[in-house]
């Protein structure tokens, strides 16, 4: 059976076809989303992350978006964080208490046995700008900047993308790229590489360069299944120590630390990452899994899997558990610290960051909506337990005592709110 | 350090719940106490997802500006004004008109202020009915006649109430339908509860199916599919909130004269016309003239259907 609205129009039916057009229409420009048609979204974050015994980070993010009635989108996102605890100097641990001074020249004994730690205090302010514009129809670009600040890093950026849709908008291409200004100044100056550190810092900064390029394409497979794959190349070149970490002196057969080095890397560094994604819609709920292989010329490699559940529950809230994999093999100049007389390699580093490890995530987002107010809250809950090996082949002595590695344990919770208006 | 920050903040992905359907896609939410769908003649779930963020926020605007159930909005104000008059924005003017409209077209019988009436029947699905002499006391609380309206200036007698229920869901599926209308050349069908609206044939040249539930029956069973491809569609009718009363079913839909539930209603009135304002005004005052609500549609020379 099929209908139309017929064509006869009585007097009553003529009435309110008026009056329904006159509020329809007449009203139309003053209402709603304002003479532009435009749009703003407006979300905040607030971030606590803390791992036991260490570092503990604290983050409120606010971020304004502005869509305009042509698709065009600027916004600006504005972040503070404040980062206070500990992370490991790279130093070896000892049999008997060890006395470590920080950047900021605070004086920290460590335990027998123990992983010396550094204590910090830092906060950073970032800010960064987007502006997106598509056009002929199947084109979208996007450029931004980036500017961020703390005690003894800045860093100031640009980017830029463009993708077009193909195949009916069932393909999209993307290409981007981007360069990274950063600065270097640590609290007493550059220390020099592989020194003990009383030797007079070359310089009081230096600087980071960073570019990145990158290809992405995204396929619609069903209507239901989206799959993408990415692959990013960064060049990195200028200060890429860390220079408040150093690596142990340790004596050849009793294991037990002598002395410290300042850590040295390369001055360059190349990373490959490719990632393989797919968001496949059921029903109601959403599954997105991804892969992501990457690969750097200090001979890290790692690999990551990551999959989430998004899980409708009606009412306007859903749960998504989150689980993450992360693996890691360690950089060529990793070691857990230096033989007392052997000769120097050219560049050595015992931050465990670039050593081999394992990483799992285990969380969940709740969103949800409270009636008849606008906006949507989400709280995200999540733990992460870093796992390493704690007793290496290579070590010698008391060390091997130690558990070099003692597993990370960090929690995290985001609470968030997303209103348009 | 920035490994840490890099781990404390991952871009959290969300996704639109939108769901794709055969060829088209549809996205849900609730709003206006009624489960909403915006479906969208498309691939490009972008698209799609866009359309709806501009829908729902639509239909919540709407509601928050005109539901009489939310302290501090405009029609909360109205309602204890306490016999001021309150001077009213441009939309709301405009809707007031509307709502004029349609009381004087309909002889006095649809009328917004309706709500005392309301404070005296609960259609809770039970047998209680109220004495005359309540009925009585309320009648004399309601009657657009009694308010003074013009120069966008509204004066409502202390107790009595207006209700803009019946014509807000209506307008807020045209007013989403023009949103939508400057923001897309895909076809799409805009339903709030059951109030639609459709913009145009889908591609290839096909109308949009549209069930209508069996009142007896409701959400279990389709008594009859609609297809059309443009106008609005509304439905008034007693399928949820009726009263029973010496045998017989009492909608909820009440004539302002007799203060009375509509006797001898239909069970239901459709009614397809180029706006779903104009459709909901037809069907509602078509089913207050109860028994001769057939006759009424016919004279009207709109598409309907009657159960």
């Amino acid at each position: 059976m099929q209908l139309t609205p017929a064509n006869r129009t009585s007097s009553l039916r003529g009435r309110l076809g008026a009056a329904a057009c006159l509020l329809l229409t007449a009203g139309l420009p003053s209402m709603a989303q304002g003479e532009s048609g435009a749009t703003t979204q407006f979300d905040a974050t607030a971030l606590l992350y803390g791992e036991r015994n260490r570092a503990n980070v604290a983050e409120p993010t606010a971020r304004i978006a502005r869509r305009f009635a042509d698709g065009q989108s600027l916004s600006a996102q504005f972040g503070f964080d404040v980062i206070t605890g500990a992370s490991p100097s790279g130093a070896s641990p000892s049999g008997v208490a060890q006395t470590t001074t920080s950047a900021s020249g605070t004086v920290t004994t460590i335990p027998a046995g123990q992983i010396p730690l550094n204590s910090f205090k830092d906060s950073r302010y970032a800010a960064d700008l987007e502006w997106q514009k598509p056009f002929l129809r199947s084109f979208l670009s996007t450029i931004g900047g980036h500017v961020s600040r703390e005690k003894d890093y800045q860093s100031l950026g640009a980017n830029g993308k463009l993708s077009v849709d193909l195949l009916q908008r069932r393909t999209t291409l993307t290409v981007g790229g981007g360069v990274n200004r950063d600065r270097v100044f640590p609290v007493g100056g550059i220390p020099v590489g592989l020194s003990d550190g009383s030797t007079p810092a070359g310089s009081s900064a230096l600087s980071k360069d960073v570019s990145t390029v990158m290809l992405g394409l995204s396929q619609v497979v069903t209507r239901r299944w989206l799959v993408g794959l990415n692959a990013t190349r960064t060049f990195e070149r200028g200060y890429l120590s860390e220079p408040y970490k150093v690596l142990s002196v340790l004596d050849g057969t009793t294991g037990l630390p002598s002395g410290q080095w300042m850590e040295k890397r390369p001055s360059t560094r190349e990373r490959w990452s490719v990632l393989a994604s797919s968001v496949y819609h059921l029903t109601d709920d959403v599954l997105s899994l991804s892969y992501r292989y990457y690969r750097d010329d200090w001979r890290v490699r790692s690999h990551t899997c990551d999959a989430r559940y998004r899980r409708e529950l009606g009412g306007d809230r859903y749960l998504e558990p989150h689980l993450r994999y992360y693996s890691q093999s360690a950089a060529s100049f990793f070691r857990t610290g230096l033989l007392d007389g052997a000769p120097l390699p050219e560049f050595a580093t015992a931050d465990y960051r670039l050593g081999g490890l394992k990483s799992v995530t285990v969380g969940a987002t709740y969103g949800f909506r409270i009636s008849d107010r606008p906006g949507e809250w989400t709280v995200r809950a999540e733990y992460i337990g870093q796992f390493g090996n704690g007793h290496p082949g290579a070590t010698v002595g008391i060390q091997r005592q130690f558990d070099l590695f003692p597993t990370v344990s960090i929690g995290s919770l985001l609470v968030g709110y997303s209103v348009e208006f | 350090m920035s490994a840490t920050r890099q781990a404390a903040r991952r871009p959290d992905a969300t996704a639109a719940s939108l769901e794709p359907i055969e060829d088209y896609f549809v996205g849900r939410f609730v709003a206006m106490a009624s489960p909403c769908e915006l479906l969208v003649d498309t691939d490009d779930r972008a698209s799609a997802a866009a359309l709806l963020r501009t829908a729902e926020r639509e239909a919540r605007r709407i509601e928050h500006k005109f539901s009489r159930y939310r302290p501090g909005n405009l029609v909360h104000r109205i309602n204890h004004s306490g016999g001021r008059p309150v001077r009213v924005d441009k939309e709301t003017a405009l809707l007031l008109d509307y709502a004029a409209t349609c009381h004087e077209v309909s002889d006095g019988m649809f009328d917004i202020t309706s709500g005392a009436l309301r404070r005296v029947w609960k259609f809770d699905g039970g047998d209680r009915v109220p004495s005359q002499a309540q009925v009585q006391e309320a009648l004399q609380h309601v009657g657009w006649h009694r308010v003074t309206w013009a120069d966008s200036t509204l004066t409502l007698p202390a107790a009595m109430e207006i209700d803009l229920g019946g014509v807000g869901k209506e307008y807020a599926v045209d007013h989403t339908a023009v949103l939508l209308a400057g923001q897309t050349r895909d076809a799409f069908l805009v339903n709030f509860g059951g109030d639609l609206f459709a913009s145009g044939a889908r591609r290839g040249g096909r109308h949009w199916g549209v069930g209508l539930d069996d009142p007896e029956r409701t959400g279990e069973a389709v008594l009859y599919r609609i297809e059309f491809a443009r106008g609005g569609l509304a439905t008034s009718g007693d399928a949820r909130r009726f009263i029973r009363h010496e045998g017989r079913r009492l909608g909820h839909i009440l004539n302002p004269k007799t203060g009375w539930p509509v006797k001898d209603a239909p069970r239901s009135v459709t009614v397809l016309d180029r706006t779903c304002l104009q459709a909901g005004s037809l069907s509602t005052i078509a089913y207050l003239q109860g028994p001769g609500a057939r006759e009424f549609l016919e004279q009207q020379g709109v598409e309907f259907r009657i159960v």
